[in-house]
């Protein structure tokens, strides 16, 4: 068991994986975070040094990840609603934003068109 | 239609009819199953009546019933047990080097060590001697898409091409000159084969022999890397691979490395090595990847090490278009890493572009894929040039680089500049016969071996390539 920012990873976990299971962190900033560190991309968290998930937690620490990522999502939501634009009223609604037809097939509006967005 | 049973039989019972009824066997004749859905409609099966458990709980309603959960939940089913972790993975690598069913061949010869580079026995069968096995085996020279499974005991045809090789390595040894050569040649020639018998060869005159199994494991980003502080431009370290490589190394070379001694103390090391030690006990300290590569430069600087005897050394390397290109590994700043710039790699081009060259003689000996190779421009061109420039005067145009072409790569050509190309053909039809007369020897290829099978099988192959004839010849299910 590795932990990387406070989340406990298993050891046969791929460190490329355990990276992107981060909010806001996509393979592109995984594979430069992979580089940046000399960890080849097939490493498993076991075969990492200590030192290594050390300076791997000190770098996800600086990053826009998780609840800071997503608490800019849910700004930049809430001032289209406060400024009474109709992407802030469709997205208080839960309804699709851009335009869509609403007869059927909505799903990802009800899941993700909140004004406090979880995903 | 007639009648099934004539009036006659009923009222005499005839002895044929009696015991064994034609309609009491039809059941029997049909397959226990079915394959298709379609048969199995035609002849539906009653349901097997399973007995009920009168203590099981009957359902207390029927009808419709609220489902609790959002899905249903899966059954469980029984696959039996899961492989371990590396089991499959072990399966599949496994080298059998002996089976027990083929026929021992009588006038097969233990191989000697002059036999290779004899060219009296060119189109000779040989067995490898069981300590050699061993050897080979510990440096992982076998591989295990090769047949060595299917006869008696491992044993190699001397080809032309095998006299010729093992020649220029007796002769560069015997000049303390390295050897410098790229074996190449169509699919299934028999090029990793012929790296077999260069290590054979090495091992039973006493060399020191390092081989890479397969190039890409270097480059293909699967093994850890590190860059080497100090270096510039900046190289790096692939500690977990040296670590394997030194732990095989070990093992295959035990007698020559007892009795090869160190040049220098090593004070770096984990355990103090002082001069005079034996290299297996060198060799020996390596047992973390944190501290192998050390050991690594620490053995290479030791055979490397001038004015002190060293025996002939043999490095060899399969798979030469992996490292010809830019490996996958990245280096801090997101770039490609060139395949020269990993350390390790870099003492194999070194040797190959004969920058460097081993003190007490020796060979470098690298063989080109033809089933698992990315494409390499310059290499193509450089070997193809090489060729060209060796044979005799006139006989072949020397091809030249496609002016409108960008992807050729400066720092392969200066590898490959100088090295001697040695193109691995088909056999020819006495080394086919030879080999054919081993195959029926040992049990495998059931049927008289004249001329005309040896044609027949020699042009099946395409004219003589060894691993085609093999597929001919013995992979067939002819009973």
């Amino acid at each position: 068991m590795v932990f990387i920012l406070g989340v406990n990873f298993h050891a046969q976990k791929l460190v490329k994986k355990a990276l992107e299971s981060f909010y806001a962190l996509g393979p592109q900033t995984s594979a430069r975070i992979l580089a940046k560190y000399c960890i080849h991309p097939r490493a498993k968290m076991g075969s990492l040094q200590p030192k290594t998930v050390t300076a791997l937690t000190a770098e996800l620490s600086t990053m826009t990840i998780e609840n800071d990522a997503r608490k800019i999502i849910q700004d930049n939501i809430r001032r289209l609603r406060d400024m009474g634009a109709y992407r802030g009223r469709r997205h208080a609604m839960g309804l699709p934003v851009r335009g869509q037809r609403t007869r059927n097939q909505i799903q990802t509006a009800r899941k993700l068109n909140k004004i406090e967005r979880k995903g | 239609m007639s009648a099934s049973k004539c009036l006659r039989c009923l009222v005499r019972p005839s002895p044929t009819t009696l015991p064994v009824s034609v309609p009491q066997h039809v059941p029997k004749n049909i397959a226990p199953f079915s394959t298709t859905g379609a048969k199995a409609g035609q002849n539906p099966k009653p349901a097997p009546s399973v007995p009920k458990n009168p203590n099981a709980l009957q359902p207390y309603r029927s009808g419709k019933k609220m489902t609790l959960s959002k899905f249903k939940k899966n059954k469980v089913i029984d696959r039996g047990k899961a492989p371990l972790p590396g089991e499959r993975k072990a399966w599949r690598k496994r080298i059998s080097l002996s089976n027990d069913n083929a026929l021992p061949v009588p006038w097969l010869t233990q191989m000697r060590p002059g036999d290779m580079a004899d060219s009296g026995n060119v189109a000779k069968v040989f067995s490898l001697p069981a300590g050699l096995q061993d050897q080979l085996r510990a440096c992982e020279a076998f591989k295990p898409t090769q047949s060595w499974n299917m006869f008696r005991t491992p044993s190699v045809l001397v080809r032309n091409e095998t006299v010729d090789v093992m020649g220029r390595m007796q002769q560069a040894a015997g000049e303390n000159k390295t050897a410098r050569l790229v074996l190449t040649g169509d699919k299934f020639t028999g090029k990793s084969l012929m790296l077999l018998q260069a290590m054979a060869h090495a091992y039973l005159n006493e060399w020191i022999v390092i081989h890479v199994p397969d190039a890409q494991e270097l480059t293909t980003a699967s093994t850890e890397y590190a860059p080497i502080p100090g270096t510039d431009p900046v190289q790096y370290m692939q500690p977990n691979y040296v670590l394997k490589l030194i732990q095989n190394f070990r093992k295959a070379n035990e007698a020559v490395l007892s009795k090869t001694y160190t040049a220098t103390a090593h004070p770096e090391l984990p355990q103090n090595i002082t001069v005079n030690t034996p290299l297996l006990n060198l060799c020996q300290t390596a047992k973390e990847p944190e501290g192998a590569w050390v050991v690594f430069r620490a053995l290479w600087n030791e055979l490397m090490a001038k004015n002190v005897p060293r025996p002939p050394i043999l490095f060899t390397l399969d798979g030469l278009a992996h490292i010809m290109k830019m490996s996958d590994y990245r280096s801090p700043s997101f770039e490609l890493i060139h395949s020269h710039d990993l350390a390790f790699v870099r003492h194999f081009t070194e040797l190959l572009a004969g920058n460097t060259s081993f003190p007490g003689g020796g060979a470098v000996i690298a063989a080109t894929s033809r089933s698992n190779a990315p494409r390499v421009p310059s290499m193509e061109l450089v070997l193809a040039q090489r060729e060209a420039e060796q044979a005799p005067r006139g006989a072949a145009e020397v091809p030249q680089p496609d002016p409108f072409f960008r992807g050729y790569d400066k720092r392969v050509e200066s590898v490959l500049r100088s090295v001697d190309v040695v193109r691995v053909n088909g056999a020819s039809k006495p080394e086919a016969r030879s080999l054919m007369e081993y195959w029926a020897a040992s049990g495998l290829l059931r049927d008289t071996v004249d001329e005309k099978l040896v044609t027949e099988k020699w042009a099946l192959g395409g004219n003589g390539v060894l691993g085609e004839m093999e597929r001919a010849a013995l992979m067939t299910m002819r009973i």
